[in-house]
């Protein structure tokens, strides 16, 4: 069982970039089963911006699965970018999760926008001023809910889609004092939680791919300035060539499409 | 407002640097979080990658505006967006 799922984070869409991706998303149908947005799919969250991300990714041949990243929730418009996306035949999850039917199987996707805190160690505490605990009772309520939602899926393979980081492997490249606005280990811990297969995300713009989960869950980080290309393209299953199995820290193998 | 250096030698390199960051993330005109701020001797040198050349030019432009005695040079990049040419296989 092989599912093709492509994913990009942070593509930070205004009129300005409409049409610069939509070639490369043309071809999606003979490379992926899925795409997967890791949120910041705007610069401000406007609806107007939101308009801009449902022509570039609307009326694809595949299922479009999106979170909401923080850019798209600087203006307070959140129900009406949901609703510009949810028109334009996106999912939106937030705090739940969607089972799709795949050539190679169900595939389930749970996802959350997810937040900051820190990793294990050097993280925030639930502890001291209201605004203290109630950033990071914002982080632990939303992996509280993404573990639910992953839990919650009945399908073939599972995969959490978040906008923060679970993991800091993916930071590096980032400034090691700005990581607790990155990411948090709760997400990794909900990830951990569940039988899941690959954890996507964005958000660390100057971050780096790869890492995984402390219970050994591949992490990638899939933010547009990341990849420097559209889309990247995992090919997620338990029966594959050994030939064309790439061992980590390898870029990948050559596209077995074309 | 209270002077750091001598009156006409500017705010010192680091407020400016703060400032520029903060600049480039707030204001509604560019939104940006990836952009590097970094001194070289007496200019300043922006990094970073954005989504397209109109909003690299924002930038400079914004930054000239606010900064216009201190010398900018850009080595903003516009990220690619072409469809990837290689997969990963995830056993
Ligand atoms: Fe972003
Ligand atoms: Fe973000």
């Amino acid at each position: 069982m092989v599912i093709r799922i492509a994913a990009v984070g942070d593509v930070h869409l205004d009129e300005d970039v409409v049409g610069r991706f939509r070639p490369a998303l043309e071809e999606l149908p003979e490379c992926a089963d899925v795409l997967l947005l890791a949120g910041d799919l705007t610069r401000h969250g406007t609806e107007a911006e939101a308009r801009c991300v449902a022509e570039e990714f609307g009326g694809l041949a595949v299922p479009v699965v999106t979170v909401l990243g923080n850019h798209d929730h600087q203006c307070d418009q959140v129900p009406q970018v949901v609703k510009v996306l949810e028109d334009a035949g996106i999912t939106v999850l937030e705090g739940n999760g969607v089972v799709l039917d795949c050539a190679g199987g169900r595939l389930g996707i749970a996802g959350v926008k997810g937040f900051g805190g820190g990793f294990a160690g050097r993280c925030a505490s639930d502890f001291g001023e209201p605004e203290m605990k109630a950033f990071v009772r914002t982080t632990t309520d939303s992996a509280d809910r993404l573990g639910a939602a992953l839990r919650s899926l009945d399908c073939d393979m599972l995969v959490a889609l978040t906008h923060y980081s679970p993991v800091p492997d993916t930071l590096a490249g980032e400034p090691l004092e700005i990581y607790p606005f990155l990411g948090s280990y709760q997400l990794g811990q909900a990830i951990d939680s569940a039988p899941t297969a690959l954890a996507v995300h964005g958000h660390a713009h100057a971050g780096t791919e790869r890492g995984t989960t402390p219970g050994g869950v591949r992490v990638r980080n899939v933010a547009h300035p990341v990849i420097k290309q559209a889309y990247s393209v995992f090919h997620v299953g338990d029966q594959l060539d050994t030939d064309q199995v790439s061992p980590i820290g390898q870029s990948g193998s050559q596209r077995s499409w074309s | 407002m209270t002077h750091h250096r001598d009156i006409g030698a500017g705010p010192p390199d680091e407020y400016v640097e703060a400032e520029i960051q903060r600049l480039l993330v707030e204001d509604p005109a560019v939104a940006e979080q990836g952009i590097t701020v970094v001194r070289r001797e007496r200019a300043l040198v922006l990094y970073g990658e954005v989504e397209s050349p109109h909003r690299r030019e924002e930038i400079l432009r914004l930054v000239s505006e606010r900064f216009p005695d201190v010398p900018v040079t850009s080595d903003i990049g516009v990220i690619r967006a072409q469809a990837p040419t290689e997969i990963e296989q995830l056993p």
